[in-house]
């Protein structure tokens, strides 16, 4: 019985041990996504700001979505410091309260963010964007030598069934509706010609991840689509036939961005790696390992990175259609509900 | 020796805390979040959203339409499969090989797998190669995108609970039963009918329910393989989580498909019920 008891008392203890606080108050709760991305984060911000401050950095893995909703649950006392999310939930969390002001004062680098880059608001600045990546026309380069000029190509005969666009699951769906509106000169707030033209399209299949657009285009179940431009040079890199190409219209970008919590429990520190993250060579180093576009001024690439760039060889951010994100957000509902009627079935 | 009750209850308190913690509350937030408005005052809005909307039980068709023919396929190959195992195989270690080669998906995540079968599946994948080799068809046969394609990649995902519960239930029957009915001058076929069958019908039934379960509420797998072409219900719950961020519509679909779900789990559960007394 008594080895019963210790047992019960260990089983306690270790949940005990796993509920409380893991980790020495002293390091940074950084909130990132995962794969990739999170590795690029450490080796291009986190680990030059623990080199620089001695102050270890611990990272919470989550999507955008779910930082979000990590944020708004701790929003009394939270552990997280700083974070990164996506143009789009950038505003919601904004919206729910959850940031606080970003200034020149605690963070001296912002002040070399690219204007378009530094997000303010009545409230100051509440998000500073760290890179900008594009969702640009990707094709199989053996099936489709010549690279496409036009997004309307997409609707081509000789394409049918092998065509791929994001599904309103992926975080560009809704984001893509706009830029189709756009490029077609749509009447304002009217999306009917949108989904009538997209109803014409014969796809393989619209993603509803970055990883399913990547398989298709490797398994030549989609030989033309919408891709973003990480996931398309990443495929690249690998040798795949994958070329990728800004097309006349442009293409729709958006940027991570990095947030500063609302009474985060270490501020001065926090303050400090948003700062380690608006330096060139930060900026640099994630346009080389994550093809983001640069939002530092001045940042040059090696010729090999800035073609993989999401505004393309010689493009800049001036080339990218940057939405207006609190119009998305206030139609997102009723565009996903159309979508789901009118497409997805 | 009757254990000390402050022990088993110290026992007992560690499982309930856990379940209590990770399974009823955040239920409970779910079904909180249905039932309130974005201000926090009680509604229903989000259920008659949902109830008086023929768009909704179009997908509450499908979805249970695939899961249904999923659970029926699942039977349908799995209990040959199970039989083959308990009742044919008689040398052991390739029992146990064929019973590790039907365990061992399980222990990959059904993402991989998914993704595998859309390779597979694809236009220019091994299962239409294999079809034109074989000059069964000139063009390449859509199978992503379809109802097809979805119950493939479920069938394959789900079986190996169907011949795990049908497996141990044969391997449990006593043989002699049969033994007796064929002295009683019974031939196989009306043994296996009126003997075997229905004392395997409890597991079956067990498998079923399980199979039927993970197919409503599969997401990665028609997610995959539907290409976004075909929805079924927990991919309009996933969308209102990840990209419209509306939580109480959310919720409030997720918790009309778990009612739904339970109920025709009930109503299957007495079938089994019944089965059971019969035998």
């Amino acid at each position: 019985m008594a080895r019963l008891s210790g047992l019960v008392t260990a089983s306690a203890l270790a949940l005990a041990a796993a509920i409380a606080p893991a980790s020495a108050q002293e390091a940074l709760h950084v909130a990132w996504y995962g794969g990739n991305w999170g590795d690029a984060f450490k080796a291009c911000v986190a680990d030059p700001f623990t080199k620089a401050t001695g102050v270890a950095v611990v990272p919470e893995v989550g999507t955008s979505t779910v930082t979000l909703a990590k944020l708004q649950q701790q929003k009394d006392a939270p552990t997280i410091d700083v974070a990164w999310m996506d143009g789009g939930v950038s505003e919601l969390a904004e919206a729910a309260g959850v940031l606080a002001p970003i200034t020149e004062k605690g963070v001296p680098n912002l002040k070399d963010a690219l204007p378009q880059a530094v997000y303010t608001n009545a409230n100051g600045t509440y998000a500073v964007g760290t890179g900008y990546y594009s969702l640009g026309l990707t094709y199989n380069t053996k099936e489709i030598p010549q690279a496409p000029t036009s997004w309307n190509d997409l609707w081509k005969p000789e394409y049918a069934d092998a065509v791929t666009i994001p599904s309103p699951a992926n975080s560009s769906g809704v984001p893509f509706l706009f830029f189709l509106h756009k490029i077609w000169n749509a009447p304002a707030g009217d999306f009917a010609p949108v989904f009538a033209k997209i109803k014409e399209l014969k796809p393989a299949l619209f993603f509803d991840s970055s990883g399913a657009a990547s398989n298709a285009f490797q398994s030549s179940e989609a030989i033309i689509g919408a891709h973003f431009n990480v996931g398309a040079f990443d495929l690249i890199a690998k040798g795949l036939p994958i070329g990728f190409t800004v097309p006349k219209e442009g293409v729709w970008a958006t940027d991570a961005r990095l947030h500063l919590v609302k009474n985060a429990p270490r501020p001065e520190m926090a303050q400090k790696f948003i700062d380690t993250a608006l330096t060139p060579a930060a900026s640099q180093c994630l346009a080389e390992k994550l093809f983001l576009g640069p939002s530092v001024k001045g940042v040059t690439v090696s010729p090999e990175t800035a073609a993989k760039l999401p505004w393309g060889a010689k493009g800049s951010v001036e080339n990218l259609y940057l939405l207006n994100w609190t119009e998305v957000n206030a139609k997102r509902a009723e565009l996903v509900d159309t979508w789901n009627r009118e497409i997805a079935r | 020796m009757t254990a000390p009750r402050t022990t088993l209850a110290l026992l007992l308190f560690a499982p309930l805390a856990f379940f209590a913690a990770f399974f009823l509350a955040p239920m409970a937030v779910v079904a909180l979040s249905s039932l309130t408005t974005d201000e926090g005052g009680p509604t229903f809005a989000h259920y008659a959203r949902i109830l008086f909307d023929q768009y909704h039980w179009d997908v509450l068709w499908v979805t249970f339409r695939i899961a249904l023919a999923t659970t029926a396929l699942c039977l349908l190959i799995g209990f040959p499969l199970a039989w083959y195992l308990v009742r044919i195989v008689r040398w052991r270690s390739w029992r146990r090989a064929c019973v590790i080669l039907i365990v061992v998906p399980l222990f990959t995540s059904n993402i991989v797998r998914s993704f595998g079968w859309m390779v597979l599946l694809g236009r220019t994948g091994l299962v239409n190669q294999g079809l034109m080799g074989m000059g069964l068809t000139e063009r390449p046969i859509r199978f992503l995108g379809t109802e097809t394609g979805i119950l493939i990649g479920m069938v394959y995902i789900l079986m190996p609970f169907v011949v795990l519960s049908v497996g141990n239930a044969l391997a449990k029957i006593d043989t002699a039963l049969e033994d007796a009915s064929a002295d009683l001058g019974v031939g196989p076929a009306r043994t296996f009918w009126f003997v075997t069958l229905p004392l395997c019908l409890p597991g079956a039934v067990s498998g079923a329910i399980m199979v039927f379960a993970l197919a409503v509420s599969a997401y990665v797998t028609p997610a995959l393989l539907s290409g976004g072409q075909i929805t079924v219900f927990s991919m309009l719950i996933f969308q209102q989580y990840s990209s419209v961020f509306d939580f109480h519509y959310g919720g409030a679909l997720s918790v009309t498909l778990l009612v739904l779900t339970l109920i025709l789990v009930t109503l299957a559960g007495r079938i089994g019920e019944r089965g059971r007394r019969a035998a």
